[in-house]
C-alpha cells in the first residue's frame, strides 16, 4: 500500500520531469546545445501560471497563455541567444545559457521580489480517493492527465503530420533535409516553441502543487533535467520519458530509505554515474 | 592595509585554483562541470589535518594527493564518455560529492568544519606563499605547453580519434591532466581553507564550478595568463560590486552571457584580435 | 589683533557648536541575505534593523552622533559571510557588528570578529557554535536545542501527545532543534517514532506525506523555513492527515499562511513574537514595521530590530568606540525589546521565555508561553 503510494508519487514528479527535459532534449537533438536556460522558461510558466490565474480565476486559461507566451519566449531566445553561436564550440552556448539561467533568477527577484508568489485561492486542492486510505490530490491527477495528453499530442504531431516529419528530418540529417527544401528556421523555431510551451505547463503543474513559485524554482530542474537527458540518451525522446519516470520513482522510494546516505539530487547523479559507466550512451541513446 | 593583503590572498588562490582547471579543460580538451569537488576535496584534507595538529606545510601535499586520488577516478570515467556526457558526469561528480560530505558527521555534516587553526606564518606571509604558488603553477604550465606533453594535449582536444590512431597514448595523457590538474586544486583547496578559517559544503557546490570555468572562458580557454587575469578580476569583483548589491549577481551572469556572445575567445582573443589588427594596419 | 581673536574662538565655537554634526558616524556592521534563497528573509531582517537605527536617531542617535549600518549582502552563504567580516572589519572599521544572517554564514564570520576584538551580535541565526567562538559574540534569540526543548515540552506537556514523527530540514538551524527535541522527549514522555530528513530546496514531499501516514504518529515535529513548511503542511493536510503540526521560528511568516492557505489552520509554532502581545514594546514594533515595510512583521525582523536596540543601548552605556568597553557593555545589558527582555548569560546566550503562536483565521495568534527556566537555561560553555 505505502509501495504503491510512494510509486504514484514517482510517476507524478517523473510525469513533471519529463514536461520539462523534453524541451532540453528537442534543442539537444537539433543543435546539440545543453540548454540550461531552459528552467528560466519554466519559472517563467509557472510566474505566469499564477498571475494569470489570480488575475482572471481561471486555471485553464493560465495555462494555456502561459504556454502560449513562454513559447513565443523560447522562440526568442534561440534567436538572441543561440543563434549567433552555432558555429562555436558548444561549451560556449552551454556557459552562455548558464549566464542567461542565472540572470533570469536574478531578474525574477528583482521584478516579483524573492518572497515568491501563491495563488490567491489556490485551484485543484481537493483529492479523490482512489482506494481505501489512498489520495489522490486533483492537481496530481492533473499532473498525470496533462502530461499524457501533451506527450500523445507531440508523438501523433511528429508522426503524422508534415511538420512533424520535417522535423524529424532535420534531427536526423539537417543537411539532407533541407536539400529536400525543409525550412531549417522553421523547423528550429517550431522546435523551440514546443519545448518552451511543455517547460511552462510543468512550471504552472508545480506552482499548482506546491502553492508557491519562487525566483530560484528552476535552480534544481535546470541541472536535474540535464542528468534525465543524458541517462535517456542525448537527444533520443522515448529514452527521456523513460530516464525521467524512471528517475521520479527512484527518488521516491530513495528518499525514503536511502536519505541517511545520500540527499535527494545526489541520488538522481548517483544513478546517473552508474548508468554511464554500464552504458556510455545512455538508456536508449545510439552507440556512437 | 589588511584588507588589501586579504584581496590579494583571494586573489592568488583563485588564480591557481583557475589554472589547476585550465590544464585539464583549456590544455587537454576535457570539460569538466564539477571542479569544485576537488577544491572541497583538498579543502576537507587540509582542515581535517590541521584541526589533528598537523603542521601547516604538511597539509599541502597531503591534499593534493586525496585530491589527486579522486581526480583519477574522474580521469578514468573520461575514458569512458567525452564531451557533453563527460561535462554531466563530472557534473554529477560534483552532486555526489557533497551529497556523500553532507552526511557525514566526522567531516562536520551540513555544518562544516569552523575553528580552522592559523597558518603560523601571518597574514603577509601565508599571502607570499599563496602568490609564490599561483606564480609558480604560471610558469609551469608555460612550460608544459612547450614540451611534447603540451603538444599532445592539443592534439587531444583537437581531435581524439585521430591522436589515436597517429599512435598517442590518448588515455595515459588524459590521465596525467587529470592527476596533475586536480592535485594542484586539492592544494588551492587547502589553502582556501585556512585562508576563510571555515569551510562547509555550500562553498564546493555547481556555482562554484561553474565561476571557476567562467573564469577560463572569460580567460580564453587555454591561454595561461588570460585565465590567470580573469581569476584574479573574476574573484574579486563581487566584493566591489558591493556597491550595487542588488544587482550584482545579475551584472555578473550578465557579463558571463555578453563575453560569451561577443568575445568567446575571451579575453586573450581580444587582446589577440587587437595585435593582428594593429599588425595588419602598420605597413 | 583684537579682531582675528575674536574670529578665531568665533570659529572655535561654531565647531564645538557643529561638533557633533561633523563627527563620524558610528558604524554598525551588517551582514544580511538580499540576494540566494534567503532573500525573502534577509530583506526582513533588513527593514527591522532599519527600523531600529532610525528610530534610534531619532531619539538623538548615540549620545548626538548619528547611527550608520553598514549593510553587506552574504547570500546566507559562509563563502560571502567571511571576505564581508574581514572587510568590515579591516576596511569599515566598525565598532560592532550584526548579523541579520542564517547560521551557516554567522557561524563563519563570528571566527572573524572574535579574533579582531569586534562585538557581534546574532540576532536570530540558531547555530550553538555561534557564541562558543568567543566572549566577543552574543546571540538575542534561542538557541536551535533550547527552543528544540521547548518544543518537547509543547508537544509532550502542553499538548499531551506521546507518539511524534520528526521531520527535520537537513542544516543547522533544523539538526539543532531536532537535537533539543530529542534531548527533551524522554522527560515529556514523548516517543519518536520516525525521523524523516530533507534538503533546504525541497518542494515536493510526497514520498515522506506518504510514509508518515503510514507511521500513524498523534503530532509531527517538522522544521524548516516559510518556503519549505508552506508547502510541506499543505501536502500534509492533502494527503490526510490530521494531527497537529508544530514548527519553529522559520515558520513565522505571513507568507507561510499565504502559500498553505487554509491547511495552515491549526498550525502551532515556538517562537519569540508574540502577536497579541500586551507589551508596548511589541505592539509599538508591531504597528511602525508594519508602516515602514508594508507587510506584516516577523520573527526575523523583530529580532533583527532587537539586536539593534541591544547595540544601540551597549554604545551609549559604553560612552566610548572602545571596543571591549562595548563588549562589557552588552554582557551587562537588560534591554526591553519587541521579542522580551533580553540579557546575556556568561557565553553571550539570551535568557528569555518562548512564546509559543498558533495560526487562527489566517493570522498569527498567542498560543501560550513556555517559561521553564531551567528547561530553557541557554548552555554555559
Amino acid at each position: 500500500m505505502l509501495y504503491l503510494e510512494l510509486f504514484i508519487q514517482g510517476i507524478v514528479q517523473g510525469s513533471i520531469y519529463a514536461l520539462i527535459a523534453l524541451g532540453l532534449t528537442l534543442v539537444y537533438g537539433l543543435l546539440r546545445i545543453l540548454h540550461v536556460a531552459h528552467a528560466a522558461l519554466f519559472t517563467l510558466g509557472g510566474y505566469l501560471g499564477v498571475i494569470v490565474t489570480n488575475a482572471t480565476g481561471s486555471l485553464a486559461f493560465a495555462v494555456v497563455v502561459a504556454m502560449v507566451v513562454v513559447g513565443l519566449a523560447g522562440m526568442g531566445l534561440y534567436k538572441l541567444a543561440y543563434e549567433p553561436l552555432l558555429d562555436r564550440p558548444p561549451y560556449i552556448a552551454l556557459i552562455a545559457s548558464i549566464g542567461l539561467f542565472i540572470a533570469s533568477e536574478e531578474i525574477f527577484r528583482l521584478i516579483f521580489g524573492p518572497y515568491g508568489l501563491s495563488y490567491a485561492e489556490a485551484p485543484l486542492q481537493g483529492q479523490f480517493e482512489l482506494f481505501a486510505g489512498f489520495f489522490l490530490k486533483h492537481g496530481e491527477a492533473l499532473a498525470i492527465v496533462l502530461s499524457v495528453v501533451l506527450l500523445s499530442g507531440l508523438a501523433w504531431l511528429s508522426t503524422r503530420t508534415r511538420t512533424g516529419i520535417a522535423w524529424r528530418a532535420t534531427v536526423s540529417d539537417p543537411e539532407m533535409a533541407e536539400a529536400f527544401g525543409v525550412d531549417i528556421q522553421k523547423v528550429r523555431y517550431l522546435n523551440f516553441f514546443i519545448g518552451s510551451a511543455l517547460a511552462a505547463a510543468a512550471g504552472v503543474l508545480v506552482a499548482l502543487l506546491n502553492n508557491l513559485v519562487e525566483p530560484t524554482m528552476g535552480s534544481v530542474p535546470s541541472y536535474k533535467a540535464l542528468a534525465i537527458i543524458v541517462l535517456g540518451g542525448l537527444g533520443s525522446i522515448r529514452g527521456t520519458l523513460l530516464a525521467a519516470m524512471a528517475l521520479g520513482v527512484i527518488e521516491a522510494f530513495g528518499t525514503i530509505y536511502l536519505g541517511h546516505l545520500l540527499d535527494r539530487d545526489a541520488i538522481a547523479f548517483a544513478f546517473l554515474i552508474l548508468v554511464l559507466m554500464l552504458r556510455p550512451q545512455g538508456l536508449l541513446g545510439k552507440a556512437s | 592595509m589588511a584588507y588589501e593583503i586579504t584581496l590579494l590572498t583571494t586573489m592568488a588562490i583563485s588564480v591557481l585554483f583557475a589554472l589547476s582547471l585550465n590544464f585539464i579543460t583549456g590544455f587537454c580538451g576535457q570539460i569538466s562541470l564539477g571542479h569544485a569537488a576537488f577544491l572541497g576535496t583538498g579543502a576537507y584534507t587540509g582542515a581535517m589535518l590541521a584541526k589533528a595538529g598537523v603542521p601547516f606545510l604538511l597539509t599541502l601535499p597531503a591534499a593534493a594527493a586525496m585530491a589527486a586520488t579522486l581526480g583519477v577516478l574522474v580521469g578514468l570515467a573520461s575514458l569512458r564518455v567525452r564531451h557533453d556526457f563527460l561535462a554531466i558526469t563530472t557534473m554529477g561528480v560534483g552532486f555526489l560529492f557533497l551529497g556523500l560530505v553532507r552526511q557525514q558527521d566526522f567531516l562536520g555534516g551540513e555544518l562544516g568544519i569552523a575553528g580552522i587553526p592559523a597558518t603560523g606564518l601571518g597574514k603577509i606571509g601565508f599571502m607570499a606563499l599563496c602568490i609564490a604558488l599561483a606564480a609558480a603553477f604560471v610558469a609551469f604550465s608555460l612550460y608544459v605547453r612547450r614540451t611534447w606533453m603540451g603538444y599532445v594535449f592539443e592534439s587531444i582536444a583537437d581531435n581524439e580519434d585521430v591522436s589515436r590512431v597517429l599512435g598517442i597514448d590518448v588515455a595515459r595523457y588524459k590521465l596525467a591532466a587529470f592527476i596533475i590538474g586536480t592535485a594542484v586544486a586539492g592544494v588551492s583547496g587547502a589553502l582556501y581553507a585556512h585562508h576563510f578559517r571555515f569551510i562547509g559544503p555550500d562553498s564546493f557546490g555547481f556555482v562554484e564550478s561553474i565561476s571557476v570555468l567562467a573564469m577560463v572562458i572569460v580567460g580564453g580557454i587555454g591561454s595561461v595568463w588570460g585565465v590567470a587575469a580573469a581569476a584574479a578580476v573574476l574573484s574579486v569583483l563581487p566584493l566591489w560590486f558591493q556597491v550595487i548589491d542588488d544587482y550584482k549577481l545579475l551584472l555578473y551572469s550578465a557579463l558571463l552571457f555578453g563575453m560569451m556572445r561577443f568575445a568567446p575567445d575571451g579575453v586573450a582573443g581580444l587582446l589577440r584580435n587587437l595585435l593582428r589588427r594593429r599588425k595588419a594596419v602598420t605597413p | 589683533m583684537k579682531i582675528s581673536a575674536f574670529l578665531t574662538s568665533a570659529v572655535a565655537a561654531l565647531a564645538m557648536a557643529g561638533g557633533s554634526a561633523l563627527a563620524e558616524p558610528v558604524k554598525i556592521g551588517f551582514n544580511v541575505p538580499l540576494t540566494g534563497f534567503a532573500a525573502a528573509d534577509g530583506k526582513s531582517a533588513l527593514n527591522g534593523a532599519e527600523l531600529a537605527v532610525e528610530q534610534a536617531n531619532a531619539a538623538g542617535g548615540i549620545n548626538g552622533d548619528r547611527i550608520e549600518l553598514v549593510i553587506y549582502d552574504d547570500q546566507a552563504s559562509p563563502k560571502e559571510s567571511v571576505p564581508i567580516a574581514q572587510k568590515l572589519v579591516e576596511k569599515d572599521q566598525v565598532v560592532l557588528a550584526i548579523s541579520g544572517s542564517y547560521s551557516g554564514a554567522t557561524r563563519a564570520a563570528a571566527g572573524i570578529f572574535q579574533e579582531s576584538g569586534v562585538p557581534y551580535i546574532s540576532a536570530y541565526a540558531v547555530h550553538p557554535d555561534i557564541t562558543r567562538a568567543g566572549d566577543y559574540v552574543f546571540r538575542t534569540s534561542f538557541v536551535g536545542q533550547v527552543q528544540g526543548r521547548a518544543g518537547a515540552k509543547l508537544i509532550g506537556g502542553t499538548l499531551g501527545k506521546k507518539k511524534v514523527a520528526l521531520i527535520t530540514l537537513k542544516n543547522d538551524f533544523g539538526k539543532s532543534l531536532a537535537a533539543g527535541f530529542r534531548e527533551a522527549a524522554g522527560k515529556y514522555g514523548i516517543e519518536v517514532v520516525a525521523e524523516y530528513e530533507y534538503g533546504i530546496k525541497d518542494r515536493q514531499f510526497g514520498p515522506i506525506v506518504s510514509k508518515v501516514k503510514s507511521d500513524k504518529p498523534d503530532a509531527i515535529y517538522a522544521s524548516g523555513y516559510f518556503f519549505t513548511a508552506g508547502p510541506l503542511v499543505s501536502q500534509l493536510r492533502a494527503g490526510g492527515i490530521k494531527v497537529p503540526v508544530i514548527g519553529q521560528e522559520g515558520y513565522d511568516s505571513q507568507k507561510f499562511i499565504e502559500i498553505a492557505g487554509t491547511a495552515a489552520e491549526g498550525t502551532i509554532i515556538t517562537t519569540s513574537l508574540d502577536r497579541d502581545s500586551p507589551a508596548a514594546e511589541t505592539k509599538a514594533f508591531i504597528a511602525a514595521f508594519e508602516k515602514k515595510a508594508g507587510h506584516k512583521a516577523d520573527m526575523v525582523a523583530a529580532s533583527a530590530h532587537t539586536a539593534v536596540k541591544v547595540a544601540v543601548a551597549a554604545l551609549k552605556a559604553a560612552g566610548s568606540s572602545d571596543r571591549s568597553a562595548i563588549r562589557d557593555a552588552i554582557a551587562k545589558a537588560k534591554v526591553e525589546a519587541s521579542t522580551g527582555t533580553i540579557s546575556f548569560n556568561g557565553l553571550g546566550e539570551v535568557r528569555k521565555d518562548v512564546q509559543v503562536q498558533v495560526v487562527k483565521d489566517g493570522n498569527w495568534h498567542h498560543h501560550s508561553v513556555i517559561s521553564d527556566a531551567a528547561l530553557l537555561a541557554p548552555p554555559e560553555k
